[in-house]
């Protein structure tokens, strides 16, 4: 079964608990507006201006010998392996190959999601996936179609269904200045989450514009294209919007 | 008079002291040693030195040590709970000293163009860079070590005194051991002059006392005087006795040859610790004042956690509270715990908080596993394996037993290469050429440290380290030559990275992929990579994977490269029969060591510097794994019981993450399960090193791991901060 990868990262310390080897599966549907990966888009291996070219075929024992390497460090640190992109659900099969192979070795699976896929995608993971890293990025239907260029009637299907499977949730808002965070669209998003059961994390990810340098690497136009990250004003007033308890907490 | 104001007082004097020797001394890649300058109207005037400006044998040395004691500046900080600081190095006062080549009294002209030619550091005339067992020193006191020397003395100079040199031959049967007779001489000189020290400074400290007003700092000055009048002769007794006999101690072994070396210091104070607490003359505050008192004046080498001889863990409340005084020193330190499976876990956790709290780069951590498996292997029990510990730069050595050459002995593998590289025209015979100059390299190194060996007793006898051995004192002889229970001799291999990548280049761009010849490699390197085809080859073998990538050609080669240095040294001795182990490590050098090489196929430039240790080089992963380095660096490690040290950089970002403790004990654990045996770490905020690297003035207190020794990052030279800002930046995740 082979796949398209478009990196792996060891030592990573963000996508999910401990130390983590992410393998990044190139293709998403979605074309979210902040995207700061834009060469994880089109499902087909694509070549930068430079010369390089992003997206290999790789096969699962390919990528299972990569994330063995660094077995001991999961083992230490309660790390494992993340499956992101692009949308790891976009290489359904592949993904499911891969986080079954490594399950069965005893890693810990993270999947980070768009949720954007079928139900039975996301179900038959179910058994090998042990904690599903779930973007939640607006809650307007139209706003979101706007944004991401599809639905979320699906994704917040699947989240629920998800969390009333049981499953391990972290919930991520990818929030950018001026598009998706206004006042009503983190009560909106807080609204949802509260009624979700099993959310064991709920984490904000700042928009930041390194990812512009790579849309001119790529030859591709950002549909955002502000240069300054998001401010701490921003990420303080997000914060306090999404998290009403800490920042009661901190006063 | 509180000790957080203490403390936050003789820091400020601290960092007043580096910036007053910066300015003098200039930079230097160093240790900051403790050392401070002397008085302006200082003048050293040695009573022994020939026309040419050297001395050697211990009478020679003894007299000159003796002199400097006498005259000594006496340092006094009445917020210090230790009198004295040291301000020379006499090793060092000989005319033509060079840190890369010691002053050497016999001619080895016989070795030097085969230790040229594979670019060398011999080791000969080297000092010190093994361990002292203090316990003897503290048992006998400088009273008790005179008696003992003298009726050492008395024996040998009795006509029926044998002496027998390492290689098991009988000298002098019948006759008194005249070189014994002139030993002992020279030690009773060296304490002489230790004693006289010691009571000068008490002295200084009862003037001083005279002139305070303040009650609190008098009462702390009479102290100080006391103490030192004690301890002059008699063995210490309180905690603060004893950390003033090895501050003694210490400072009197730097001032003889740059010592450093520590040892197991929880279980050194332990005894008086708790002798103390139980008389009710000494609380935990105080405990902690004393040790960081004794860290602020030397960052020797010291070891805390860890199993026994016995095996049984050695955590007591005073590794904490060392731990815990190393924690609020803001000043370069040199503290390792010692990871094990039988270990108090919440030590290691505290050290590792310290760490990524402080940000200087201390404690550092060493992995007791493949130390004890690896000594194991080079012949000894598992007890002595685990009485071997973290007293050096890179080194381990068994307190009092052991005579090594530690960190002073290299083999600049990536000249080796160079050598072999010119002569060669494929891949296979570049890797038998390699293998054969990397023998003869080992082969001239080996007759070196035998040179040294048979003669460094006559340059420059270990007055102040044989003292705290078991045996030379006893047997009259130096512990360079039959004085020392074990001799197990370092040989560090220098430059891995840059010769395993280099080798994985041509693997992978010339023999596998035919991107381009063997021949057209080696005129573009002979030609330093130089115009647009130089580039263009250049810029293709530097794209080659890396050694620490993971599962490259260039990682298959750093093992192999292992194996060879393994194959040549460990389980071999020297043609005289002495005990070789390997390790691979380049200390401060990289630049040294650069500087001999010309291009390599690896993309690196002409004079360019070397790799660091066992590390990859920067840029040895796009996305800078710690944990693919951590693997990487286990791979190659020789295992015979020395170390092959990781040196870590952990960016700021993973530092202030909330599972950070978790994460940095969970790559320091999982490197030691791989096999690895030391983890010198730094925590960085690139930012702050970026500016401080543009104007050192602007963070005098800023302190780095530079390699083994921690520094003030603005103490070193310009060309060595760009080495540590490269390795920074680019090797942060």
């Amino acid at each position: 079964m082979d796949g398209l990868v478009f990196d792996i990262k060891r030592g990573v310390t963000k996508d999910g608990p401990g130390l983590r080897t992410s393998v990044f599966l190139k293709g998403c549907p979605l074309r979210c507006a902040w995207c700061h990966n834009p060469e994880s888009q089109s499902p087909l291996p694509q070549r930068a201006t430079t010369g390089e070219v992003c997206g290999k075929q790789m096969s699962v024992d390919d990528v299972m010998a990569e994330v063995r390497r660094d077995a001991v460090f999961y083992k230490a640190s309660g790390g494992g392996l993340t499956i992101t992109g692009g949308e790891p659900l976009a290489q359904p099969e592949f993904a499911a190959a891969l986080a079954a192979a490594a399950a069965g070795e005893g890693i810990h699976v993270a999947i980070d999601t768009s949720g954007f896929a079928q139900w039975k995608t996301l179900e038959q993971l179910l058994p090998s996936v042990s904690l599903w890293l779930f973007d939640l990025k607006c809650m307007d239907a139209a706003k979101h179609r706007e944004l991401t260029g599809v639905d979320n009637a699906q994704i917040l299907d699947n989240l629920m269904r998800l969390d009333a499977a049981g499953a391990r949730l972290w919930i991520r808002c990818p929030l950018a200045p001026g598009l998706n965070d206004t006042d009503a669209d983190l009560a909106a998003l807080r609204g949802f989450i509260a009624g979700l059961r099993n959310i064991e994390k709920t984490e904000i990810c700042p928009y930041h514009s390194l990812g512009l340098e790579k849309y001119a690497k790529f030859g591709m136009e950002p549909r955002y294209s502000r240069r300054e990250g998001a401010s701490d004003e921003d990420k303080a007033r997000w914060e306090a919007l999404l998290f009403p308890e800490k920042a009661s907490r901190n006063i | 008079m509180d000790y957080a104001s203490r403390m936050e007082r003789l820091t400020a004097r601290k960092i007043e002291q580096t910036r007053a020797k910066l300015d003098k001394l200039g930079a230097r890649d160093e240790d900051d040693y403790g050392l401070v300058l002397p008085p302006a109207s200082f003048k050293v005037d040695l009573p022994v030195r020939d026309a040419t400006g050297q001395w050697s044998g211990p009478r020679a040395w003894a007299a000159n040590f003796r002199w400097l004691m006498e005259n000594h500046p006496c340092y006094i900080d009445p917020d210090d709970a230790i009198a004295g600081r040291w301000m020379f190095m006499l090793s060092r006062m000989r005319l033509g000293y060079q840190l890369s080549r010691s002053n050497f009294a016999f001619d080895y002209s016989h070795l030097e163009p085969l230790q040229k030619k594979y670019d060398i550091t011999t080791g000969i005339g080297k000092d010190a860079h093994f361990a002292p067992d203090y316990q003897i020193g503290l048992d006998l006191g400088w009273g008790g070590l005179l008696e003992k020397v003298r009726a050492a003395r008395r024996k040998h100079s009795a006509p029926t005194a044998l002496s027998v040199l390492p290689q098991g031959r009988a000298q002098g049967a019948a006759l008194a051991d005249p070189y014994a007779v002139e030993l002992l001489d020279a030690e009773e000189q060296a304490i002489l002059g230790v004693m006289a020290w010691t009571r000068r400074l008490a002295a200084a400290a009862d003037d001083r006392a005279m002139s305070e007003d303040d009650p609190g700092r008098r009462a702390n000055l009479e102290e100080m005087a006391r103490v030192c009048y004690k301890i002059a002769e008699a063995p210490p007794e309180t905690m603060r006795e004893v950390v003033q006999w090895l501050a003694i101690f210490n400072m009197a072994s730097r001032t003889y040859n740059r010592d450093g070396a520590g040892g197991q210091l929880d279980e050194l104070l332990r005894p008086y610790y708790e002798r103390d607490k139980a008389a009710g003359i000494l609380n935990d505050d105080d405990a902690e004042f004393y040790v960081f008192c004794l860290l602020l004046n030397d960052p020797h080498y010291y070891q805390i956690g860890g199993p026994s001889a016995d095996g049984h863990d050695q955590t007591s409340p005073l590794s904490y509270i060392i731990l815990e005084a190393a924690g609020k020193l803001k000043a370069s330190c040199n503290l390792t715990i010692r990871v094990w499976d039988g270990m108090d876990r919440r030590l290691f956790r505290r050290g590792v908080e310290i760490l990524l709290a402080n940000r200087q780069g201390c404690p550092r951590f060493s992995g007791d596993k493949a130390l004890v498996e690896g000594f194991m292997h080079s012949g000894y029990s598992a007890e002595l394996a685990r009485r071997r510990i973290a007293v050096g730069c890179n080194w381990m050595s068994l307190p009092g037993l052991e005579y090594t050459l530690n960190d002073v002995v290299k083999i600049n593998i990536a000249k080796v290469f160079e050598v072999a590289f010119a002569e060669s025209s494929s891949l296979e015979e570049l890797e038998a050429n390699y293998l054969k100059h990397f023998r003869a390299a080992v082969d001239v190194t080996a007759r070196g440290i035998d040179f040294h060996l048979a003669h460094q007793y006559l340059n420059e006898p270990e007055l102040l380290l044989n003292l705290l051995s078991h045996g030379p004192i006893e047997k009259g002889m130096d512990v360079s030559h039959g004085g020392a229970t074990y001799y197990n001799m370092a040989i560090d291999g220098a430059g891995l990275a840059v010769v395993a990548d280099s080798f994985g280049a041509i693997e992978e761009r010339v023999v596998k992929e035919k991107a381009l010849s063997f021949a057209e490699l080696k005129a573009a390197v002979a030609a330093n990579f130089a115009g647009e085809d130089g580039a263009r080859i250049r810029a293709l073998v530097e794209s080659a994977g890396h050694y620490g990538a993971g599962g490259t050609a260039a990682d298959r080669w750093a093992v192999r490269l292992t194996e060879i240095l393994n194959a040549e040294i460990a389980g071999r001795t020297t043609p005289d029969g002495f005990k070789l182990i390997p390790g691979w490590f380049t200390w401060a050098d990289t630049l040294r060591f650069g500087k001999a090489v010309g291009a390599t196929p690896n993309g690196r430039l002409a004079g360019e510097p070397i790799s660091h240790g066992a590390n990859p080089l920067p840029g040895f992963r796009k996305d800078g794994a710690l944990t693919a380095m951590a693997a990487a660096i286990a791979s190659v490690q020789p295992g015979y019981g020395n170390t092959a040290p990781w040196q870590l950089e952990v960016d700021i970002g993973l530092a202030n993450d909330a599972d950070a403790v978790e994460k940095v004990m969970a790559l320091i654990e999982g490197h030691f399960a791989l096999g690895g045996t030391l983890v010198n770490i730094n925590v960085v905020d690139a930012g702050k090193i970026l500016e401080a690297h543009k104007d050192p003035s602007k963070y005098p207190d800023l302190v780095v791991r530079v390699t083994g020794f921690t520094a003030y990052f603005n103490s070193l030279s310009p060309a060595f901060r760009q080495l540590v800002v490269k390795r920074l930046i680019k090797e942060a995740v």
